[in-house]
């Protein structure tokens, strides 16, 4: 038998190493053809220069020459750059003094960038011990695997394909100026221009992607995806076998996730309707209600109906019979955890701490959590006569999903109504999921990341008050809606447009991630089954998948003296 | 000799401790237990399904005495855990046939 995986071990071993030489020498060619094109910088030295100056509201130092002889305003413009240009040959000690204020720039964005996304990596602690504590013992150890797996198995994917299928043509419309890096990723595999589908550069994070600035990006980006890969973990723990949900892993990061993401943040067709079919700023997601939880949830979703409900969690007469959570330590303190981390996720989205948004973005975040939690407990109260303390938990992370998409487009009173609204909603889901759906969710995964996913960017559309994101998308830079510099703008303050495209996005996401998931893993499930059977779901998952039980002090072995 | 088994509530473990040592008991097992009476359970929610707490958690004391210590300890027992609601517990009280002390091999009661 040893012998047979050996053998198997070896004819895998060259096919993988000839793969990665192949897509080596693939982007290496790529690179070549772009010789006379910018280069990518690994090192990081020729990343953030005067060209990464400007002021507070964003005007830069150096004026780009005009080319447009035709636009109304060249005159001016000529007439600012030729200014400029003398004034530079008069002071060439200043230019030089730029060069290291765009670089001192950058590297302050870069630091913000990463160490936002270091915090987001700290989530998947606190989605661990959120979901660990939300579970039987007996499933204990299983269930800590799956979060760790999803990590592993997950970023693997990500840097195979997966950054590139979401990041691959990110310099044509949607370049992150905040952190600098030479703009190479230019190149959609699917559709083009305006029209993108999937990015086509970048694949092994080599070639135009082994660029210091775009690596900023990936990191962040990295965790991000994690995050959809733990959610489902929270819908399908309990009965999942562990090949089964790697290869949910691996679709995750390789394509499920990339896709949309993509389309809203890769400069792909959602994030260009704006200019495309005149949809207000296009399709808006800030830091991913959509894009990160609801892709999640409705994949959770998918693979919940598919896979069942545990045993025994409906009685004979349809009734859901409660499986009590094993520890509410972990529970509660893996949520605080979150919320620690989230003040990652959102500020962090700016990709930069040269954007002061980063304040109201923090503050609007929280506010959204604490009024989430507080509406999620008071109506449970109504409803039940004791507030659930793991309901009270979901519904921190209603308010913190929902404000995901709308943290940086919103006021603080705004923010408050949002989570309000999500505390509701996710105590709504929660029961409308056991009782009339009857789709088994341990953790309430689909409901918190699902519905209050979809909910939150359409929040953008309802609540967004155009005082931030000038120019977003490439739409409105110098006048919207009239008045010069006005944001994204919701249905509250003027715009139905941005209300429609919110809503028509958000449910496609919903749609899409649960209708490719559902395809893929109906034929998956055909071919293998991807649940345990019931005898091992009975004994618990630990033993028979792991060999080692979570807790070992309640197994009644004899061990050594 | 006769051998006590006393089911109580957990709050009450110390006060009946401290009693029997006071009537001179020297040994004492306890075993944590779940269980229901006349004082049966109750209904909570979890989620959103309901459920209901049947067994409730109790302690299960055993203990051997030489016969007359019997009336006593069941005295202690019975004072320190009595707090006159129901699901105070229960005493059964059986002849025991022999004791043996594992160390020593003794038998009898002066293996108690």
């Amino acid at each position: 038998m040893l012998y047979g995986f050996v053998r198997r071990q070896r004819q895998w071993v060259p096919k993988t190493v000839i793969a990665f030489i192949f897509a080596q020498i693939l982007s290496g060619s790529m690179s070549v053809a772009l010789a006379q094109q910018a280069q990518p910088d690994p090192a990081g030295i020729a990343t953030g220069d005067k060209s990464a100056v400007s002021d507070a509201a964003g005007n830069p130092l150096v004026v780009p020459e005009p080319t447009d002889k035709t636009a109304p305003d060249y005159k001016q413009n000529r007439k600012a750059f030729d200014d400029y240009q003398a004034q530079a040959s008069k002071e060439p000690i200043a230019l030089r003094l730029a060069d290291s204020v765009g670089h001192m720039r950058i590297a302050t964005n870069f630091s913000w960038t990463l160490l936002t996304g270091y915090l987001v990596l700290f989530m998947q602690v606190g989605f661990a011990l959120l979901t660990c504590g939300l579970v039987r013992k007996k499933n204990a150890a299983h269930l800590m695997m799956l979060n760790f797996a999803a990590y592993v198995f997950a970023f693997l994917a990500y840097y195979v394909c997966g950054y590139a299928f979401q990041y691959g043509a990110v310099a044509l419309n949607a370049a992150p100026a905040n952190i600098g890096g030479t703009p190479t990723l230019d190149h959609f595999l699917i559709g083009s221009g305006l029209w993108g589908f999937l990015g086509g550069k970048g694949f092994f994070l080599s070639g135009p992607a082994y660029d210091s600035g775009s690596l900023c990006l990936t990191l962040f980006e990295v965790v991000f995806m994690e995050t959809t890969g733990y959610i489902i973990v929270g819908a399908i723990c309990e009965r999942i076998t562990f090949w089964a949900f790697l290869l949910c892993e691996v679709f995750i990061g390789a394509i499920l996730y990339p896709s949309f993401g993509c389309w809203v943040w890769g400069g792909g067709w959602l994030s260009q309707l704006g200019t495309t079919m005149h949809l207000a700023h296009g399709y808006v997601d800030f830091a991913g209600s959509t894009v990160v939880h609801a892709m999640g949830g409705f994949c959770a979703m998918a693979l919940a109906v598919i896979l069942g409900p545990r045993v025994g969690k409906y009685g004979p007469d349809g009734k859901p019979r409660p499986f009590p959570a094993h520890n509410l330590v972990y529970v509660v303190t893996g949520t605080l955890i979150l919320l620690f981390g989230w003040m990652g996720f959102n500020p962090g989205s700016t990709l930069g701490a040269s954007d002061l948004r980063i304040s109201v973005i923090a503050v609007n975040t929280n506010l959204s959590g604490v009024a989430g939690a507080a509406s999620a407990m008071f109506l449970w109260y109504f409803l039940f006569g004791k507030p659930d303390i793991t309901m009270a938990c979901n519904g921190m992370l209603a308010g913190l999903v929902a404000i995901t998409a709308p943290c940086a487009f919103v006021s603080p009173n705004s923010a408050v109504i949002i989570g309000g609204l999500a505390g509701l909603l996710v105590d709504a889901g929660v029961l409308f999921n056991e009782r009339v759906i009857k789709v088994d969710d341990p953790c309430g995964a689909i409901s918190v990341h699902g519905y209050c996913g979809w909910f939150g960017a359409v929040c953008v559309g309802i609540f967004a008050d155009g005082t931030y994101g000038a120019g977003w998308n490439s739409v409105g830079a110098t006048t919207y809606l009239g008045r010069a510099g006005q944001g994204v703008t919701g249905l509250l303050h003027g715009d139905v447009r941005q209300f429609v495209c919110q809503l028509a996005g958000a449910t496609l996401c919903a749609i899409w991630a649960f209708g490719a998931t559902y395809v893929v893993f109906s034929v998956v499930n055909k071919i293998r089954a991807m649940r345990v059977t019931r005898e091992v779901e009975l004994e618990g998952l630990d033993v028979p998948e792991f060999g080692l039980p979570g807790y070992p002090e309640d197994v009644a072995v004899g061990v050594g003296p | 000799m006769k051998r006590i088994d006393a089911v109580i509530r957990p709050s009450r473990l110390e006060q009946v401790k401290e009693r029997l040592h006071a009537v001179g008991i020297t040994g004492l097992t306890v075993l944590e237990a779940r269980g229901f009476g006349r004082q049966k359970g109750h209904t909570e929610t979890y989620r959103g399904a309901e459920y209901s707490l049947d067994f409730l958690p109790k302690l299960f004391l055993s203990l051997v005495v030489d016969d007359e210590l019997l009336e006593p300890a069941l005295g202690a027992i019975i004072e320190s855990a009595r707090t006159g609601a129901i699901g105070d517990g229960k005493i059964f009280v059986t002849s025991l046939d022999e004791v043996i002390r594992i160390r020593t091999g003794e038998r009898g009661p002066a293996a108690i």
